[in-house]
């Protein structure tokens, strides 16, 4: 458990993080981890209706919410910090108590169906999906979260008991907290009323994905208005030390409207409305990734004027004032993020989950000030050597120039 | 010709039947088979022009064959 005690502010938020996402399920259980975060809000014995728990938080004016990612599942809440021992009852009672009625396994199934339809409707997230299937081709962390609608309609309430009992462990959870709480009680609340198993059983290793050997493409062909297109490569864990250089590599192309992606590409050449660069990273891999939303007239020019900025990245280090802007604007975002009780305990509970250990916010700001525009530059050629991958959705019927571009 | 079609005339000054007439044209020429993938990237092109693709997707193919062409040359 991890507490910041904040005496200033007047809320306290309370995460619940397991460590078990959907990294951790194979092909027959994709998307359990996500179906029990939907399951865990329909009722528990003491509040039986999904109501019955929104009504308990949001009656105090808190909210209430929960995540599934690749790593981790995190249930939370915000309260006035006068309700703290509420919020920690009504997480504790979810994730400790929920019912899993047959019933409402049915109804969520179709209520998660049409979750994955909807993301397919939506090509500038869907694109994506495709892309970290082709970063991590054959392995769960390349799969949707939510699993596929084979693997939704299979899953039986069987499975998902199972898996709940396997993960949703002790030695499997960090709590973290903080805001205008006391510590004392809080610990001792947690004591007395927190009733997950202690010991471990049959939890799955996680298996590190296998070398990607070539670039690839691939099309989905689709009558967008627009062209949708992601591309990048495998980049850096967030355990390797060069994780802050590729953070700011990251913020230099494509973070914000001052990144050279958006001056160059949208503003100096006018080729695409929104375009921006995004990491992913995990225990043991990671990537940077480009996605463009272009017109599909000049999707293969905007796909190249991008690879002239990764070149470019490689050739020559970045100038020290760009350098100098892109930690400011880290930092800023970074402080920014920790301006709320919530973005505190994610911030707490993530690194002690994931990182094994808690960094303060200056020793953090301290290796994000260190990195060199060496650093950078050496990052760059390492990860921008590796095999480009590209997804794209829009009204192609050939990928032969996409392939071109990215010499696949 | 590329370069017209670089340029996104490909529905006014040069119209992709020019265009693929062009290319079938040069799949006739016996330097083609000179270099490796020239062939290749000009069949791939007459492909995309046909299936309407944009002129800047068949441009790029069609730069890809030039420089096919220019390092067999």
């Amino acid at each position: 458990m991890v507490i910041e005690h904040m005496p200033e502010r007047h809320s306290a938020s309370v995460v619940l993080m397991f460590a078990g996402g959907s990294r951790l399920e194979d092909e027959r259980l994709a998307g359990v981890s996500h179906f029990i975060e939907h399951l865990y809000f329909k009722g528990t014995e003491r509040r039986p209706s999904s109501k019955e728990i929104a009504d308990a938080i949001e009656g105090v004016g808190g909210f209430i919410n929960a995540s599934t990612d690749k790593e981790l599942t995190a249930y939370w809440a915000r309260v006035p910090s006068e309700h703290m021992d509420l919020g920690l009852d009504v997480l504790f009672d979810i994730v400790a108590n929920s019912r899993l009625d047959p019933a409402d396994v049915e109804r969520e199934r179709m209520v998660i169906l049409e979750e994955l339809r909807m993301y397919q409707d939506q090509p500038q997230d869907y694109v994506q999906n495709l892309f970290e299937e082709l970063i991590w081709p054959d392995h769960p962390l390349g799969r949707d979260i939510a699993g596929t609608e084979e693997s939704v309609s299979r899953l039986n309430r069987e499975d998902i008991l199972e898996y709940a009992d396997a993960h949703y462990r002790l030695p499997n959870l960090v709590i973290g907290a903080a805001g205008s709480l006391d510590e004392e009680r809080t610990v001792v609340e947690v004591r007395q009323s927190l009733s997950l198993r202690s010991g471990l059983n049959g939890t799955t290793p996680a298996l590190s994905p296998a070398q990607l050997t070539s670039p690839r493409v691939l099309v989905r062909r689709r009558d967008t208005e627009q062209a949708h297109i992601c591309l990048g490569a495998r980049a850096l864990s967030y355990m390797h030390p060069d994780r802050h250089a590729l953070d700011l590599l990251n913020t230099v192309l494509g973070e914000g409207m001052s990144s050279r992606l958006f001056l160059n590409i949208r503003e100096r050449l006018g080729l695409a409305y929104d375009v921006h660069s995004f990491t992913q990273k995990h225990r043991d891999t990671g990537y940077v990734g480009v996605y463009i939303g272009v017109d599909p007239k000049k999707a293969v020019d905007a796909v190249n004027a991008v690879m002239g900025e990764l070149r470019s990245l490689r050739e020559s280090e970045i100038a020290p004032e760009e350098l100098a802007r892109a930690k400011e604007f880290t930092k800023g975002r970074l402080r920014l993020e920790l301006e709320t009780t919530n973005g505190v305990a994610f911030w707490l509970t993530y690194q002690e989950l994931l990182l094994g250990g808690i960094k303060t916010i200056d020793e953090e700001l301290a290796l994000v000030e260190a990195v060199t525009s060496a650093d950078v530059k050496r990052v760059a050629d390492d990860v921008l050597s590796a095999p480009l991958q590209m997804a794209v959705i829009g009204p192609f019927a050939r990928d032969s120039a996409f392939r071109l571009a990215i010499g696949a | 010709m590329i370069n017209a079609v670089a340029d996104e005339a490909g529905d006014e000054e040069i119209t992709p039947t020019e265009i693929a007439e062009a290319i079938r044209d040069c799949l006739e020429l016996s330097e083609v088979d000179r270099a490796p993938n020239v062939r290749r990237y000009l069949g791939e092109a007459l492909d995309a022009v046909s299936d309407g693709m944009p002129a800047d997707f068949v441009a790029m193919t069609l730069y890809a064959a030039l420089g096919a062409l220019r390092e067999g040359a």
